[in-house]
């Protein structure tokens, strides 16, 4: 599968004139979108769309308006509209299911953002939203692979979205999935303690099966549930010599994100890299949420030669072809992505 | 390309607990949609829904389901998992392989737990088990986690049509050859969330639903959870087969992000596209079982987009006036019900019918009958215009 055209609203610089060598930094160990002026969205739309449907259209229509016939929409979103969820929530309980406005309700469904780009673009196609939380953009990813199998020619939106809202922030952290103490995203990766920085963003691809002037290739995706570091290990190596058929990575880049419960899985697969494979990393950049791998995949897109905050150890590979991505969300779910440029 | 079969179905819903049960009451007419005694909300008594008349805990001893943190719609799920499995006669060992894909749907996921949500949400300290369970993500991983499920997993998540969506995603890992067997389906629990975001749409019905009747007054929530287990055709040797699944299709109404075009392009085109999968003309299709949720907008908007693809269409009925509309299962219950169909050659007829649509004279079947039946299509339309139909053929 190919990527065309690529485009990403993120804590960083991301979105037009991207420029991702400045750090921007993270407060109350949140990492927040910076929110572009949304152009091309009829401003009565815009008013009455949630963060998330805000953030997944604005970056989908760069891509669409470079490739206006798709013939599909698949998007990853552990929780869509959180933010709308819980107003409608909040009415419920705070009003005692009194008269309630449906506004809130129809934007909180997670299929909302997939929804509003087909309605948008009067897109009739194939339409659906992957919500299996940390695996959510993994499994779109993978619908886009099959879709372009079974339908050559055809061309995809692709993409993930989510967003930090002040509730599933508070019960997160209450399940410690946060860092109890104030850290900045400069010292993520310094951090000793338990948790991990909160992010938000959305990114979005076209992908078809077209090699010319493609941008990069996604040349396998695997996935698999467990909690057993060896698991993780027997996985990523079968996966590595199955798409790598013996050539070397010049790339790891990996989701590490300070948590310190999550760095024998990180440790481990690194292992399996020698003095030729550089690692990266990202979510400094982009903060944790559960569809930030879509953000290591734009870095891809956008450039490789990285900035020196994303380099944990600089190899020997140049010129940079094949990269492996590997994330791991909360200990259970694992994505395994190779990308060539 | 290989084929994709029916190799085992489970079911709980208002009707019964087992598919067996479940058939019993679609051939007796029967209706679950009953005023709400388990479930509290303030529209108990105001708005009649299809609930499962047995308590969460009951469900979990039952199961034996006392891991922390288990809501209703994962034991639900776990309910009609556990028969589906059973029924196709899967393995431990089978199931925990890396060759088997569990691909789930839900639109309430564990916000079945309002309250708890609430209070989780608001307080600063000592979180309630549920933590983690809220999203709809938590159904599938429960279950991943319970049986060690090593293949491919997913959740969906496009409204009303999430489980048909579920089914279409497995068939397509199968024949993709991402994996061997695939559990898929789908569950919901009624939850004030959507009781209330219904309600606030005014498009509940304060009486039990009469679907593609001319007086309809809206839909009833439901409650149920629903699995199929789906298997290639190489590996279906001396197995009981229900039903080939030979169709499917998906598409985007792209009108409004709660009420389908009066055009019905999203039904029209998904229909459409299901038969061009299954490589059968229009007047292939024995019966279909119809979305027909009984709102003014779904029952029209269906009815127009069935008489613009078939001319005059083939007998139809809508099983939502016996079980309620629930959501994110709505597909698979529906896909079991049609797989039912055709393994037993009958038709479940519509309750509560009276008086045709006006403007498009159709009447759904009304009384159980045996026909034959080649394929049977199924319907499900969703909130944002999420439309997906699926095609189920006679072995």
């Amino acid at each position: 599968m190919y990527i065309h055209h690529y485009s990403c609203i993120s804590p960083q610089q991301t979105f037009e004139h991207a420029h991702v060598e400045t750090l921007h930094e993270s407060a109350d160990n949140k990492l927040t979108a910076k929110e572009p002026v949304y152009k091309g969205i009829p401003p009565g739309i815009l008013r009455r769309m949630g963060k998330a449907v805000r953030m997944g259209i604005g970056a989908a229509l760069p891509v669409i308006t470079q490739q206006p016939a798709i013939d599909g929409i698949i998007i990853g979103t552990a929780n869509g509209g959180m933010e709308d969820c819980i107003k409608f929530l909040n009415q419920i309980i705070d009003f005692e299911e009194g008269m309630l406005t449906p506004g809130n309700f129809v934007q909180s469904t997670p299929n909302a953002i997939a929804a509003q780009m087909g309605l948008l673009s009067k897109n009739k196609g194939y339409n659906i939203t992957h919500v299996h939380r940390g695996l959510a953009f993994e499994n779109a990813l993978l619908d886009a692979m099959m879709m372009i199998k079974e339908n050559p020619g055809n061309n995809y939106l692709l993409g993930a979205v989510d967003e930090i809202s002040a509730y599933n922030y508070n019960i997160d952290l209450l399940d410690g999935c946060f860092k109890k103490e104030c850290i900045s995203n400069k010292d993520l990766y310094h951090s000793v303690s338990e948790g991990t920085i909160a992010g938000e963003g959305a990114a979005m691809f076209l992908v078809n099966d077209n090699a010319e002037n493609a941008t990069a290739t996604v040349k396998a995706v695997q996935t698999i549930h467990t909690t057993d570091e060896m698991e993780v290990n027997r996985t990523m190596q079968q996966f590595l010599e199955q798409t790598l058929s013996g050539k070397q990575a010049d790339i790891l880049l990996t989701g590490e994100n300070g948590d310190a419960r999550l760095l024998k899985y990180y440790w481990g697969v690194e292992s399996f890299f020698g003095e030729h494979t550089s690692i990266a990393r990202f979510k400094h950049m982009c903060g944790e949420y559960a569809t930030a791998s879509s953000v290591a995949l734009w870095l891809i897109c956008n450039n490789h030669q990285w900035p020196e905050h994303m380099i944990k150890k600089q190899g020997e590979a140049a010129p940079v072809r094949n990269i492996i991505i590997y994330n791991n969300y909360r200990g259970v779910q694992h994505g395994f992505m190779h990308i060539a440029v | 390309m290989s084929r994709v079969f029916v190799t085992g179905i489970g079911i709980i819903s208002a009707i019964g607990d087992t598919a067996t049960k479940n058939r019993e009451a679609l051939i007796n007419k029967q209706c679950g949609i009953t005023r709400l005694s388990l479930f509290n909300t303030k529209y108990t008594g105001l708005r009649p829904c299809g609930e499962i008349k047995v308590e969460t805990h009951e469900l979990k001893k039952k199961l034996r389901a006392h891991e922390k943190g288990a809501t209703r719609s994962s034991v639900l799920a776990l309910h009609a998992f556990e028969e589906a499995v059973a029924d196709a006669a899967l393995s431990v060992k089978q199931i925990s392989s890396r060759h088997t894909a569990l691909v789930g749907a839900s639109t309430v996921g564990g916000m079945c737990l309002t309250d708890e949500l609430y209070n989780d949400a608001n307080r600063s300290e000592n979180g309630s088990e549920y933590l983690s369970s809220y999203d709809c993500a938590s159904v599938d991983l429960y279950l991943q986690l319970r049986y060690s499920i090593g293949g491919v997993i997913n959740t969906i998540n496009t409204a009303c049509s999430s489980s048909s969506n579920a089914i279409m995603y497995g068939a397509r890992l199968l024949k993709s050859g991402l994996a061997k067997r695939v559990i898929a389906g789908g569950t919901d629990s009624l939850a004030k969330f959507t009781i209330n975001g219904f309600n606030a749409l005014h498009i509940l019905s304060p009486e039990k639903c009469t679907p593609f009747d001319r007086d309809r007054k809206g839909l009833n929530l439901g409650e149920a959870a629903a699995f199929l287990v789906l298997e290639k055709e190489e590996d279906i040797a001396g197995k009981k087969v229900y039903a080939e699944l030979t169709g499917y299709g998906n598409s985007n109404d792209a009108f409004h992000p709660s009420s389908l075009s009066d055009e019905g392009d999203g039904p029209f085109l998904c229909m459409q596209r299901a038969l061009q999968k299954a490589q059968l003309p229009a007047s292939a299709i024995s019966f279909i079982n119809a979305h027909g949720t009984a709102t003014e907008n779904n029952d029209f908007v269906e009815s127009q987009a069935m008489i613009r693809l078939f001319g005059i269409p083939p007998p139809f009925a809508s099983t939502k006036a016996n079980t309620g509309h629930t959501l994110g299962a709505a597909g698979a219950v529906e896909a079991v019900f049609s797989v039912l169909s055709l393994y037993c050659q009958e038709v479940y007829p519509g309750v509560h019918f009276s008086n045709e649509i006006e403007a498009t004279g159709l009447k759904p079947e009304t009384s159980y009958r045996q026909l034959p039946l080649q394929h049977v299509m199924s319907n499900s339309f969703g909130f944002g215009g999420n439309c997906t139909s699926l095609i189920f053929s006679k072995v």
